[in-house]
């Protein structure tokens, strides 16, 4: 829906957030002790680029987050493709899933810890736990929401099974796995971050803490940032990704609950 | 979900079927029979419920898990009512939308936990240090949400209203309510498992009180069946909070039912 030339209001009013930031710290007119200013934040990034520190932290993150992301896809699909298909399976186990999905995967962190300690096994436990359920919810809802008429066009095909789910089904629930695709790594962000946080000390979410723990509140401030920004751009690559290879279907639909 | 269920069960019908919890059932009765004593890993479901009931009885588990319940509630009332009167502001003003649509999409796009630490700095640890957060990180969602569905309203709706002359509060009432109510709700959907998640990681980072910090207690202590044992009482609260959101959106849904132009969320 967003028009495609520059939204100038909008990155006026990005301009002005910035500028009464910089202007009431310098002023010192606002009460936070620690609140940095725009102008040491950017020289704060520019510094840890240079260093090279946010790049190694970065790509921590990210492998973590891949291997995470490749790892749920592949689960959630699974599972995701057995329980549309299979009513049984919906009959007498999908209530078990149901029950664990609302389990928050955070507090599932120190059972984690308890069993792996401070590790990377940790972190992708934490990771895949919680972004397994997009990619399950709206594959399953991908394929049970395909519409009957479809069903009876593989019918009168005579399509074998195999056939009617390599042609028909997963090509119709496709736009559904894709939208579990990009919440499965939106997910997977967070987790690692939080993770990270708590229970494996390396990447940018650990580097957000210690950079609080250490009181330099402009490093940290850079790493919220680059955060945001990255988790944003991820996101909209995935938007046009899926855009690109669903361009015969119109619209996107979640069966995200 | 069977059919004769419908008489009284439209609001339960989100809900899953219970037969389906039979896996579960077994593979915790298998763990239980096994019983892997020697393992201070995997203590029996039976010691679970044993140590929360010492939890009880020391009255550690109850202000923990008021704690926790309490800063839940009032950060979903209070995102909700920001979030939705901010929405509908926001939504029937398409230059403030376009002005604070950037500013908005990185609030709602800058992963929640990285709010925290930005929060401890700030505000340093204080009682309402975690209300904050949680309202700071579920807001949006719901915001946004409402914005694009109130923005979506058709002019024609509106000159309807201008038409027949209703006053303000009956437009709001008859005519953007109703468009933004579902809309609304997919935002606390959303909203509703990240205030649970959010909540628990404040309390484990901060050590304020709650079922969070409860938990990491337990853990750097290595009591292995306390862990377990409040991992449950966490997924019962997750599990209870999402199936009475689910109750309530049923209650609201069936007072303004979306429409089709309306419905799409996000």
């Amino acid at each position: 829906m967003r028009p495609s030339f520059l939204n100038i209001p909008g990155t006026l009013t990005l301009l002005a957030v910035a500028a009464a930031w910089e202007a009431s710290v310098q002023s010192g007119a606002v009460t936070f002790e620690y609140l940095p200013a725009p102008s040491g934040i950017i020289i704060a990034l520019v510094d840890l680029v240079s260093s090279g520190e946010l790049a190694a932290n970065t790509a921590h993150t990210m492998r973590s987050v891949l291997i995470g992301w490749i790892l749920s896809i592949a689960i959630g699909s699974g599972l995701g493709l057995l329980f549309g298909l299979s009513a049984f399976a919906r009959r007498y186990f999908l209530a078990s899933l149901e029950v664990l999905r609302p389990l928050p995967a955070i507090a599932f962190l120190p059972v984690a810890l308890l069993l792996f300690s401070f590790s990377l096994t940790t972190e992708l436990i934490i990771i895949v736990y919680a972004s397994v359920w997009p990619m399950f919810v709206n594959t399953m809802g991908g394929i049970t929401n395909v519409s009957s008429r479809l069903h009876d066009v593989s019918l009168t095909l005579q399509l074998s099974r195999r056939r009617a789910l390599t042609k028909v089904l997963i090509p119709a629930a496709a736009p559904a796995i894709m939208v579990g695709c990009r919440l499965c790594m939106g997910t997977a962000l967070v987790m690692a971050i939080i993770a990270e946080m708590i229970g494996n000390p390396h990447g940018l979410g650990y580097a957000v803490v210690s950079a609080l723990q250490a009181m330099r509140p402009e490093r940290m401030f850079a790493y919220v940032i680059f955060v945001g920004v990255l988790a944003i751009s991820l996101n909209a690559c995935l938007i046009l990704a899926s855009r690109q290879l669903l361009s015969g279907h119109t619209r996107e639909v979640s069966h995200h609950a | 979900m069977p059919k004769r269920r419908k008489s009284f069960g439209f609001l339960l019908s989100g809900l899953p079927a219970l037969r389906g919890l039979l896996p579960l059932v077994l593979f915790l009765a298998t763990w239980q029979a096994i019983d892997p004593q020697g393992s201070p890993y995997f203590p029996p479901p039976s010691t679970w419920w044993v140590s929360i009931v010492t939890l009880t009885k020391s009255g550690r588990l109850l202000p923990a898990l008021n704690a926790t319940l309490m800063t839940f509630v009032l950060a979903i009332a209070i995102a909700c009512v920001l979030g939705g009167a901010a929405g509908i502001l926001i939504g029937r003003s398409p230059i403030a939308r376009r002005a604070l649509g950037p500013l908005l999409e990185f609030c709602r796009g800058l992963p929640p936990p990285v709010v925290v630490p930005v929060a401890v700095l700030l505000l340093g640890y204080v009682e309402s240090l975690k209300l904050v957060i949680v309202v700071l990180v579920v807001v949006w969602p719901i915001l946004l949400n409402t914005a694009s569905s109130t923005s979506a309203l058709s002019e024609l709706l509106l000159d309807v209203s201008r038409t027949l002359r209703l006053s303000r509060i009956a437009t709001l009432r008859k005519i953007v309510l109703p468009a933004a109510v579902p809309a609304f709700l997919v935002g606390v959907r959303g909203a509703v498992p990240l205030a649970i998640i959010i909540t628990l990681l404040v309390e484990m980072i901060t050590s304020l009180p709650g079922i969070g910090s409860l938990i990491v207690i337990s853990q750097r202590q290595f009591r292995s069946s306390e862990v377990y044992g409040l991992l449950i009482v966490a997924g019962l609260i997750g599990f209870f909070l999402n199936s009475l959101f689910i109750v309530i959106e049923g209650l609201l849904l069936s007072r303004w039912p979306p429409r089709a132009s309306y419905a799409e969320g996000g």
